[in-house]
């Protein structure tokens, strides 16, 4: 009791690549569901997208209704079977040409949160739309620290432009704060792990947190007056760029006043180790950013997030499961038997991660049920068949029971045309979001 | 401009030039007979053959020629008319199905256009352009952080990646700063400062928190309800073995009951004498004050403490009044005790920290003074520039309110440098916008103008030399300016312009992603990929410091191997880890179209993809990118394509909405063909012969790689020095180019052709030119 040293709360582990089981502290549950309140179902939304679109035919259940049979990409959702809906005839008008020719790739990824058109360029004068996320986020946002959390496995693209002239901010960011500013992905496991639980041991100081936050006050409050006064002798263009700095500098300072939100007790750290970095391997990779899903989910870290699985247009192939051939290329299957089957396997295997990270929320309980129920998790592409860029009839399905607002999953199908915006509006108002409109919405879509 | 209208480039290139000289007469261009020309000329071919589809709003692919009334109205839709040119000297546009297009007529209409859309561009002063805020992109930052305070600053590699416009990621359009990126700048700054600043270690400290519940009053008091609560006068005592002599504080959480207006008072003692005797204000029951009793300890031997009440007061309730009761709670009792600050060792200094802290408050006579004294050299080295007085009297502030809160000196100067560190001034490019002189647009600042040329040619802020010479305002005498460009050339920082410019004109980045099949291509793997790069980059950078002609990148007779890269390529007589200048004659190699890394990024995991090898020179070397595929790439009736590559080519290409392109395409990348996916030499494809042979657009047959960069070195020269300039200034600028910028892309050529294209006067000629000296405007189309 006598001399006091500072301790690391937390023991880095180095090397663990390979998928951990997540073993939770009761004292990361968010604190509502700890002492039995239930009053507030937190709603989750969550957006997975995978490129190039699907092979359809073994995508598309053949029956509709709450008794469909999963077809082959969906198998490997057997265990959630009853949280699925799969819905055929979503549209995504916005990726279409409308007269700007080829790029449907960087349209679609542009597109598939946003429901616009994106501008036509390679450089200057980006423009596409607020993303779902976001617009959710300015109503629902506040109530976790961190508004939104922007993943993926691929980083932007390093070099070129990236699709027939438009600009790789389309094809390798889902999220869009505004019609110009993207925001980027964390695809290190690491990273997202020190953003979500601190990165206590850099910075010991011997002082106390709060004596360290008002210290990075005092840093804020400086740079504020710096942009500022730029702000009033900058032209327009430029002062597109002090405004994301005075954005990014008001979220930081929310996160400092903000700090105590994070609901996961005095302890603070999850018993999960620190991941060591991106691993080489793609599905060891893919699994720990799954499990840093969780892990931010289940520590109400936050309540909306998106996930690129890889940038739009992404042409690696998957050796480990016997496809050498790039993604990109094999979905233009020109329709080889072959290649479309290859084409499948990437599909079910990625399908096959997706339920990694659904296992894992659906063991734990929340409110009498598991997590999974009160979650919208919506997974598909903006592409339908690789081959024909068409952006009809995506590939879409959502995972979760929306707090119990869907009794049951089911295939619904709906007409040609039908804006996968409507399912993006229906999401909303789950959310108790009041919105009439998003995107190029027609109405709330209906079913079940 | 396609490759079949390159024998006319010269002349329509010096005709170009003549308009130069043309326009700079005052009377300037004759609208009149423009008008004429495009109402009695232009008008009619339109209208036979291109208004049947491009009018009005439901134009096919959106592009509509039907609302121009006049020559001058062409200029307002400027790109519109650059694509009708590129379709017309493709020779997709027209299609089949409309109205034949005579040769003379489609030269009359591109040469038409073509002069008008860019008559004007060349006056007296054209718009040298905008350039949008650039914030320092990962690789700038992490150069700016080592260079400035000579620390390397790892995780900088983690930094979100930056997007990339026009193929590169210095784009000041592109480079967003999303929160989470901002997250990390502060982070990064928390860290680099503690690197570069040393702060004096927190003495040993001493605490010992007292369990109330073992305390035991001499009357009066007992612990119940988690506190200790006197009731009525009296006193605990406890004993201290304090490690030092010095100073110690009993730290008391006190509450208490007040009667009339007075709260209890609380006497404290050591050894029996009187330390202190207060009254707690403090009334209520759930909250405590902290309350510090300094003492200095006089013993290393036992010490003893009380805390004694003294002021009870008790009555019963009476004559309505209620009852009065003075008490005291003690929730918390400990003893602390620190040692001062043990100062850094001298021999323990960095020579970042002796850099930064050149003054202490003992030297300087006050905190401000030394602060003053401390921050002003480095932030403005930061800022790359002066600092002006109200920051630099914001940052001492900074370092002032930090020592007053009990912080040291240095924790406070730390500060200040996080605080530089995520300053706009610091993570952004600045460029004040001036105003207009006259007819002349304003020159950059000289700061500005330094720093532009350092985040050119070095990824990384300017240096002392360009800073003293910014600040004598010489930087921009063209002696001077091409001594400096010698030496930043020659300096090792260089290897940057190497690696993110070559890197990213020559795609040499998405290596990375490229990962062949491993049973196809068992001799390929990471260090052979880290090689061909390495080979790629010292070829550029040999290029750049022997200031050879830009030509020699396409056919040089030597490239740079070591024994590991020589044996993949089977080229013997190579020895050792060293790279070193190896002649390739009889080896079947020339310039950079034959290295590794350009041939393995062209390919597909499995194959090689002719028609990627030919985008790439279409869109790298010849500055043409093929149009884009029409929308939704039509399906292949006939089924799956079968036989060998060039099979499938041409199968692929007797689609007529294919050929167009693909015969601009193919044929490039057919040549190229002796190379496999990952660039080694090969006769024969799966036991099939190779066959290199095709026709250029132009006609020319061409059989083989040396025969196609024979023709892009001979038959192609400008239009190659010009595709390396517009993305060498594009790179130079951070920006897109626009139309106004040909004329300076134009008067670079000049030079250029004058002087074989040499390496080092393109860089010159980047430089002076108007759009990297000057501020113009931004101009929406």
């Amino acid at each position: 009791m006598k001399k006091q040293k500072p301790i690391s709360r937390r023991t880095v582990l180095r090397g663990l690549g390979t998928a951990v089981s997540l073993p939770f502290l009761e004292a990361m549950m968010p604190v509502s569901f700890a002492r039995g309140n239930v009053l507030e179902k937190p709603m989750r939304m969550m957006f997975f997208m995978v490129p190039n679109g699907a092979h359809m035919p073994a995508w598309t259940p053949t029956k509709e209704g709450k008794s469909y049979e999963l077809p082959p990409i969906l198998q490997p959702l057997a265990k959630h079977r009853d949280s699925v809906s799969v819905f055929t005839g979503l549209t995504l008008d916005g990726a279409r040409d409308h007269g700007d020719g080829a790029g449907d790739h960087a349209r679609s990824g542009a597109a598939f949160l946003t429901g616009a058109h994106p501008r036509k360029t390679n450089g200057a004068d980006i423009k596409n739309s607020i993303s779902i996320d976001q617009f959710a986020a300015n109503s629902i946002g506040s109530k976790t620290r961190f508004t939104t959390l922007e993943l993926g496995l691929e980083g932007s693209a390093q070099a070129g432009n990236c699709d027939s002239g438009y600009s790789c901010a389309y094809s390798s960011n889902l999220a869009w704060r505004n019609e110009s500013s993207p925001l980027a992905k964390e695809k290190d496991p690491s990273a997202v792990f020190d953003r979500l639980f601190g990165n206590g041991d850099k910075v010991s100081e011997g002082k106390n947190r709060g004596v360290r936050l008002g210290r990075r006050k005092s840093v804020l409050d400086f740079v504020q007056e710096d942009a500022k006064s730029l702000q009033r002798q900058l032209g327009q263009a430029d002062n597109r760029k002090i405004d994301e700095y005075l954005y990014a500098i008001r979220d930081v300072e929310n996160r400092v006043l903000n700090g105590d939100k994070l609901k996961i007790g005095e302890n603070g750290v999850p018993n999960f180790p620190r991941p060591a970095g991106i691993p080489r391997d793609w599905s060891e990779h893919c699994k720990l950013m799954m499990d840093m899903t969780a892990l931010a989910i289940r520590s109400d870290a936050t309540r909306i997030l998106t996930f690129m699985y890889r940038n739009e247009g992404n042409n690696d192939g998957y050796p480990q499961i016997g496809v050498a051939e790039g993604h990109h290329d094999l979905s233009h299957h020109g329709k080889s038997e072959e290649k479309q089957a290859k084409v499948q396997k990437i599909n079910t295997y990625h399908m096959e991660h997706f339920a990694y990270l659904l296992d894992n929320l659906a063991s734990a309980e929340e409110a009498g049920g598991s997590l999974l129920d009160n979650c919208m998790i919506v997974y598909g592409s903006g592409i339908s068949d690789g081959d024909r860029h068409n952006h009809d009839d995506l590939p879409i399905i959502m995972v979760g029971k929306a707090g119990g607002k869907l009794a049951k999953g089911g295939h619904w199908k709906f007409p040609k045309n039908t804006p996968l915006c409507n399912l993006y509006l229906w999401m909303l108002q789950q959310s108790g979001i009041n919105a009439t409109q998003f995107g190029d919405s027609t109405g709330v879509l209906e079913f079940s | 401009m396609t490759l079949s209208s390159t024998s006319n480039f010269g002349v329509a290139f010096l005709w170009f030039y003549c308009c130069i000289s043309a326009t700079n007469n005052v009377f300037g261009i004759d609208w009149e007979k423009r008008n004429l020309e495009f109402s009695t000329v232009i008008q009619p071919i339109l209208k036979k053959v291109c208004l049947d589809c491009h009018s009005g709003s439901e134009a096919d692919a959106g592009l509509a020629l039907s609302h121009f009334q006049n020559a001058k109205s062409i200029l307002k839709e400027r790109n519109t008319w650059a694509k009708v040119i590129q379709r017309l000297e493709i020779g997709d546009m027209p299609p089949a199905e409309a109205a034949p297009l005579s040769k003379e007529d489609r030269a009359r209409l591109t040469d038409w256009i073509r002069s008008t859309i860019n008559d004007i561009e060349c006056g007296l002063t054209p718009n040298p352009g905008s350039v949008t805020l650039r914030r320092l992109n990962r690789f700038e930052y992490q150069n700016t952080i080592r260079d400035l305070l000579g620390i390397t600053y790892k995780p900088a590699e983690g930094f979100p990646g930056d997007d990339v416009g026009y193929g590169f990621d210095n784009i000041g359009d592109v480079l967003t700063l999303p929160p989470l990126l901002m997250e990390k700048y502060f982070q990064a700054a928390e860290e680099i400062s503690q690197l570069a600043i040393k702060t004096p270690t927190p003495g040993p400290a001493f605490e010992s928190r007292i369990k109330l519940e073992d305390l035991k009053a001499d009357r009066g008091g007992s612990f119940k309800g988690g506190k200790f609560a006197f009731v009525s006068n009296g006193k605990v005592s406890f004993d201290e073995t304090l490690p030092w002599k010095g100073m110690f504080r009993l730290e008391a959480g006190l509450a208490g009951e007040a009667v009339a207006g007075e709260g209890p008072k609380v006497r404290v003692s050591i050894d029996g004498k009187k330390l202190k005797e207060i009254e707690i204000k403090t009334q209520s029951d759930d909250k405590a004050e902290t309350v510090p009793f300094p003492f200095r300890n006089n013993s290393t031997k036992k010490t003893t403490l009380s805390i004694e009440f003294t002021n009870d007061f008790y009555a019963e309730p009476k004559d309505g009044k209620p009852k009065q009761d003075r008490n005291l709670f003690i929730y918390d009792l400990k003893v602390v005790g620190e040692k001062p600050p043990i100062p850094v060792p001298e021999s323990e200094l960095t020579p970042v920290h002796r850099m930064i802290v050149r003054s202490t408050p003992q030297s300087d006579g006050s905190v401000l003074k030394a602060a003053q004294t401390c921050i002003q050299p480095i932030a403005s080295k930061a800022f790359r520039r002066p600092i002006k007085k109200d920051e630099l009297e914001r940052l001492a502030k900074i370092v002032v309110d930090a020592t007053e809160e009990g912080d040291s000196y240095e924790a406070g100067l730390q500060l200040a440098l996080q605080a530089v560190l995520v300053s706009p001034h610091f993570l952004f490019k600045v460029e004040v916008p001036a105003s207009k002189k006259a007819a002349e647009y304003p020159l950059l600042d000289d700061y500005e103008f330094a720093t532009r040329l350092s985040y050119f040619l070095w990824s990384s802020m300017p240096d002392q030399e360009l800073l003293q010479l910014a600040t004598k305002k010489q930087l921009r005498d063209p002696a001077v300016l091409k001594s400096q460009i010698k030496r930043m050339l020659e300096h090792r920082r260089s290897s940057e312009f190497v690696e993110n410019f070559a890197g990213q004109w020559l795609n040499l980045r998405k290596l990375d992603q490229f990962e062949p099949s491993k049973t196809l291509f068992p001799q390929w793997n990471d260090e052979i990929k880290a090689l061909v790069r390495i080979e790629t980059y010292r070829f550029f950078q040999f290029m750049m410091r022997n200031d050879q002609s830009i030509l020699r990148l396409l056919d040089a007779d030597y490239t740079f191997l070591n024994e590991k890269l020589a044996k993949f390529y089977g080229i013997p007589g190579v020895q050792g880890d060293e790279f070193r200048q190896v002649s390739t004659k009889g080896h079947k190699r020339m310039g950079i179209l034959t290295h590794g890394s350009i041939l393995a990024v062209t390919s597909n995991p499995t194959r090689t993809s002719p028609v990627k090898r030919g985008k790439w020179i279409l869109d790298n070397l010849l500055a043409t990118p093929p149009p884009p595929a029409p929308p939704g790439v039509p399906e292949l009736e006939k089924g799956e394509l079968r036989g060998t590559v060039r099979q499938q080519m041409e199968q692929h290409r007797a689609d007529p909405a294919c050929a167009s392109c693909h015969k601009l395409m193919d044929p490039l990348g057919m040549a190229l063909e002796n190379y496999d996916a990952v660039g080694r030499w090969r006769t024969t494809d799966k036991g099939s012969p190779i066959d290199t042979s095709g026709e250029l657009p132009n006609g020319e047959s061409i059989k083989g790689p040396g025969d196609l960069i024979k023709s892009l070195r001979e038959k192609n020269t400008d239009q190659f020095a010009r595709c390396v300039t517009e993305k060498m200034l594009i790179y130079a600028l951070g920006r897109g180019l626009e139309y106004y910028d040909r004329c300076a892309v134009d008067k670079i050529m000049v030079k250029l052709t004058k002087e074989d294209y040499r390496f080092s006067l393109l860089i010159f000629e980047i430089v002076s030119s108007d759009p990297f000296q000057r501020k113009g405007v931004r101009e929406e189309l």
